[in-house]
């Protein structure tokens, strides 16, 4: 019993991972995602270009991606692993991005058919990357403790608020309307009070950024209290579980599926809300480092933070995914 | 004194057109400590409703339920419920849903070893770590009986808890009960609507009516235990109390059939 029981699992894995990464291993789509990325490179080191830009963070950016394929090609080539489902299943994907590459840098820097300033090539950003390394750095950090402060306090209002009103009748009843008016007011529309009501810029974009974030929490929180099956307050309480307890293994547990929805919902509007206050009062932060890119013309650098924010957002969004998978992995179909 | 008095209980609750509907009309009975009794009768007499107000899930419009004669008002762990449908927390592994009534009674340093027993004595070693949805009915039911047993509550009340499962896995748990009952001697009642399984393991078995929930007759089982399902005794006690739920036979077999058909 003890085997079957583990054996059973490792099999669900399996078919959870074939469900997941559903295109099969194909030899041939992994080596045209490699040439297609040779060809990137070789179009690019070979054909004269007619904008000025230095190419090497680019070519590096080539050679770190064609080692990357070439290492999960083989890898899922000799295995029959998750690397192989995965390598297997994004093969088309990456021939499609070494593609892309091909296309953009042919119309911008080689024939330059649109043109600097408002159209960069992908080399030109990565040179720009590079050149304001420094900047783009601190105005990472910055913008990522400001947006975690705010999301964090915004989610926990969020929580607390929707548990409550979930959970108690009278608070629901008290609370409630003047939740929701107050709700569904965007955040934005608080921006001019706020300048002149915070002591502090920085406390007014945390109030902004965390107002965009409590209310869908709140909301998706309430719907999920309220949509734990009565079978389990039951049980609880002919166990011997105190009121507390049963919010802490009852509730909260029960209402998290709903909560993660509110949170991920939350989340966009976190980032616009963030872009958008930084644009406006601060002095730091990937939101200013556009403005004043702007301000001065210089467009390769608006590329440049817009690509670092796709980059940043989407790791946030994939560790929140992860997080999210792993307290939920007691549901039925994973995710 | 009796471990639980039912004395006089009418329950009156108001079905969906608004009208005023009589449940359970005038229940009277006892159960002594460590008796095994079941209720049996067809779907919709009230059996339910009548095992949520012993729990004090819910109070009764009229007269009391009463244990080691004190007023009950309110569920707790002292008396055990075991849900139709297991109702184990989807969240919690199956040891954390079996453990989950120590933890919130004993603290953080409860009996882990009095867990790990329960799992071995209801045969879900291997399954510790996995979720409900990742056993069977049988399996999950199975830890929702460890889960109130392990409390040791002086009464466990049993809400048809083989009613969604399939005849072996049924049998199968039927013995667990069995021989959790002989081990532990815990005072049960059992819900069922399945005469064979009243018989083959209650001491007394309490009839009831439909419209209005009413106590047709109380009768004792005169077999000795271990019970053999085929002997002539058990077949011959089988008939006694199916001729008892006999009347309306016809009513019967409807309501029981809409009753799956839901
Ligand atoms: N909350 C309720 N409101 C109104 N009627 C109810 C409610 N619960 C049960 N009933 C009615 O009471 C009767 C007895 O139900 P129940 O105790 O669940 O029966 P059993 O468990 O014997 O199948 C049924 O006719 C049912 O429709
Ligand atoms: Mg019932």
């Amino acid at each position: 019993m003890q085997a079957s029981g583990k054996q059973e699992r490792k099999l669900l894995q399996q078919h959870e991972r074939e469900r997941k990464y559903w295109k099969k291993w194909s030899v041939g789509w992994n080596v045209f995602s490699v040439v297609t990325l040779v060809v990137a490179y070789l179009e690019n080191a070979l054909l004269a270009t007619r904008e000025t830009v230095d190419n090497t963070y680019y070519h590096w950016f080539l050679i770190a991606y064609i080692a990357y394929l070439v290492i999960v090609y083989v890898v899922g080539q000799v295995t029959h692993g998750g690397v192989r489902s995965y390598s297997g299943h994004f093969a088309q994907l990456n021939s499609s991005i070494g593609i892309l590459l091909i296309v953009q840098d042919l119309i911008t820097e080689k024939f330059a058919i649109m043109e600097l300033p408002f159209f960069v090539s992908f080399a030109q950003i990565l040179q720009q990357i590079h050149e304001d390394a420094k900047l783009l750095w601190e105005s990472t950090l910055s913008s990522l403790g400001l947006w975690a402060i705010s999301f964090v306090v915004g989610t926990l209002i969020g929580v607390v608020l929707g548990l409550l009103m979930g959970r108690y009748r009278q608070f629901n009843y008290w609370a409630f309307p003047y939740l929701k008016v107050i709700g569904i007011i965007p955040a934005a529309a608080w921006m001019p009070l706020t300048m002149v009501i915070f002591p502090t810029s920085y406390l007014a974009e945390i109030f902004l950024i965390a107002f965009s974030v409590w209310f869908p929490v709140a909301f998706m929180t309430i719907g999920g209290v309220q949509g734990i099956s009565k079978d389990y307050f039951e049980s609880a309480k002919t166990l011997g579980f105190s009121e507390a307890q049963i919010v802490r293994k009852i509730v909260i547990p029960g209402a998290l599926p709903s909560i993660f929805i509110g949170i991920f919902t939350a989340m966009g509007l976190s980032f616009t809300m963030l872009v958008i206050s930084e644009m406006i009062g601060a002095k730091v932060g990937l939101g200013w480092y556009i403005n004043w890119a702007k301000g001065v013309g210089n467009y390769t650098q608006v590329y440049a933070a817009i690509v670092i924010m796709a980059l940043l957002f989407s790791i946030i969004f994939a560790i929140f995914s992860k997080v999210q998978a792993r307290l939920l992995r007691w549901r039925e179909n994973g995710n | 004194m009796s471990l639980l008095e039912v004395n006089n209980v009418n329950r009156v609750l108001t079905d969906n057109n608004g009208a005023q509907v009589n449940v359970l009309q005038n229940i009277n009975f006892d159960v002594q400590q460590s008796e095994f009794v079941s209720l049996i009768g067809p779907s919709g007499c009230g059996k339910t409703t009548l095992l949520r107000l012993i729990s004090g899930l819910d109070r009764p419009e009229g007269g009391t339920v009463k244990v080691k004669d004190e007023l009950v008002t309110k569920p707790d762990a002292s008396r055990g419920y075991v849900f139709q449908h297991g109702s184990l927390f989807p969240w919690e592994t199956i040891r954390d849903n079996i453990a989950a009534g120590l933890r919130v009674t004993q603290g953080r340093h409860f009996d882990k070893q009095l867990v790990d027993r329960y799992i071995a004595l209801m045969g879900l070693q291997g399954f510790e770590s996995a979720f409900p949805h990742q056993v069977s009915g049988g399996m999950a039911q199975r830890a929702a009986l460890a889960r109130s047993i392990i409390m040791h509550p002086e009464l466990l009340l049993l809400d048809e808890p083989m009613g969604a499962l399939d005849a072996f896995t049924r049998a199968d748990i039927q013995n667990v009960i069995y021989r959790v009952w002989q081990q532990t001697k815990t005072t049960m009642i059992l819900v069922t609507h399945d005469i064979d399984e009243a018989v083959y393991l209650s001491q007394r078995i309490i009839v009831m009516t439909p419209r209005p929930g009413q106590i047709k007759q109380i009768v004792t089982n005169p077999l000795p235990y271990p019970r053999q399902r085929t002997s002539d005794d058990f077949l011959k006690f089988r008939q006694t109390i199916q001729d008892l739920l006999d009347f309306g036979s016809h009513d019967q077999l409807v309501t029981d059939s809409k009753e799956k058909a839901k």
